[in-house]
């Protein structure tokens, strides 16, 4: 049990039931009375937490992040593991390799989908973006320093990592057939590896397995 | 059966074209046939006549719209002696599309639409592979066959990762990100080009003006 979780409040559990029926309907077929049903509340105690869908699926979100950031946690790189290796796992924490990961998935594109129309909604999607690319950024910085990658800008890596990650994360979450989960796995990896001058694969053994080759910048 | 409504001068494109413009503006779940109906100056029954569903008016309009946009980019890229050209052409165009309705905000309802309904994954196939995949892999295997790319890569593997890093940095534009802004999103594009393509991507000083100018500011304004 997560902490958040284990915490049992009504505001955990109405949560706990919007994420559910969000990542299985949409924000927009999310129905109050059936949240307030899942999570033994009644419907006025759900109105009163959350005044609209889109703080609903902000807060819902945000506690998905959390519970997600639980599981990261859990899974700790073993001692001794180089940044590569890190790296590698955190790609498999962005990617819907769980039911949990999943779930937050399909709130993550919900989220950019009432942003657009939902200004508002923005700057939540930007501070979940910037804690992303921090977190990949400063293992980039760390293994740079280690001597482990090649000198690189780490946020233009983490952006374009992150990039790679939704991308691919959304093909892979829909089910298109042509990119199962093993084929973005491999995809961003390898893009990751090459940025970073450490061979073909984020797991290949050992710096820099061949030369790299130069960022041809335009002018 | 109600009885086949009487077309008059309505015709499925002008449909197509309020279906594009209506669930743009309002998104797909707050689209009802009737609005797409009155900016169609139409009626509901003669749009279901038309299209069985809301669903298949979503799947139209982005077919629709993704066809107008390659066919209009295919002809640009035409005009261009060289693939490297033609790559940098078809990013630029992809980060600030010159009709503010190609951003991705259609896309994501297509792939929420899509997870939310596995039938619709055959459209949504379909169209992925149509469109910005197929052009790019076409115009890497050209510049393959020219020399000016290198050979060894697969042209499709490196087409599925600028089409997906592509539509990774194309919601961050189309949300505004003020970090991830159209301008950088060509930069990152064109890198990882040239790292997996190894060449040195040279973009005309107009068309750089012209992807800065994005039609983003002007989305904006009218929202």
């Amino acid at each position: 049990m997560t902490q958040a979780a284990g915490r049992n409040g009504a505001r955990e559990r109405i949560l706990a039931a919007a994420v559910r029926q969000i990542a299985g309907d949409g924000i927009d077929g999310v129905r109050i009375a059936r949240i307030a049903m899942d999570a033994g509340v009644s419907p006025a105690l759900v109105h009163y937490h959350f005044a609209t869908r889109e703080s609903l699926l902000a807060e819902a979100l945000d506690y998905s992040y959390a519970l997600a950031g639980d599981a990261r946690l859990k899974d700790i790189p073993p001692a001794g593991a180089t940044h590569a290796q890190r790296l590698a796992m955190m790609i498999d924490q962005c990617l819907p390799t769980t039911p949990a990961l999943t779930e937050d998935w399909v709130l993550w594109m919900e989220l950019w989908l009432r942003a657009v129309r939902h200004p508002e909604l923005r700057p939540f999607a930007e501070e979940l973006y910037a804690r992303m690319r921090a977190w990949f950024a400063d293992e980039i910085t760390a293994g740079i320093a280690a001597g482990e990658f090649a000198r690189c800008d780490p946020e233009e890596v983490a952006d374009r990592t992150l990039a790679l990650l939704d991308g691919f994360g959304v093909r892979t979450l829909i089910g298109d057939s042509a990119v199962p989960l093993e084929r973005a796995r491999r995809a961003v990896s390898a893009s990751l590896a090459r940025d970073l001058g450490v061979g073909e694969r984020l797991s290949d053994p050992g710096p820099t397995a061949r030369p790299q080759r130069t960022r041809a910048r335009p002018a | 059966m109600s009885p086949r409504p009487k077309l008059g001068h309505i015709r499925r494109p002008q449909i197509i074209e309020a279906a594009l413009a209506t669930i743009y503006e309002r998104g797909f779940s707050e689209t009802r046939i009737i609005d797409i109906a009155d900016n169609a100056g139409t009626s509901a029954a003669t749009i279901l006549y038309y299209f069985e569903s809301k669903e298949k008016l979503l799947e139209e309009a982005l077919t629709h719209s993704d066809e107008q946009f390659y066919a209009k980019l295919r002809e640009e890229i035409e005009t261009l002696d060289r693939a490297s050209a033609q790559l940098v052409h078809i990013v630029e165009r992809s980060a600030a599309p010159p009709d503010p309705l190609d951003d991705w905000t259609l896309w994501i309802e297509m792939w929420l639409q899509v997870r939310h309904r596995p039938h619709l994954r055959g459209t949504y196939e379909r169209l992925e592979r149509s469109g910005q995949q197929l052009m790019i892999a076409e115009v890497i295997r050209r510049g393959q066959d020219d020399g000016e790319f290198n050979a060894d890569v697969d042209a499709e593997d490196v087409a599925t990762m600028l089409s997906a890093l592509i539509d990774g940095l194309g919601v961050q534009v189309t949300l505004q990100h003020p970090d991830v802004t159209a301008e950088r999103m060509v930069r990152l594009c064109l890198d990882a080009a040239a790292t997996e393509l190894g060449f040195v991507p040279e973009r005309r000083p107009e068309t750089r003006q012209s992807a800065s100018v994005a039609p983003i500011g002007a989305k904006a304004a009218k929202r």
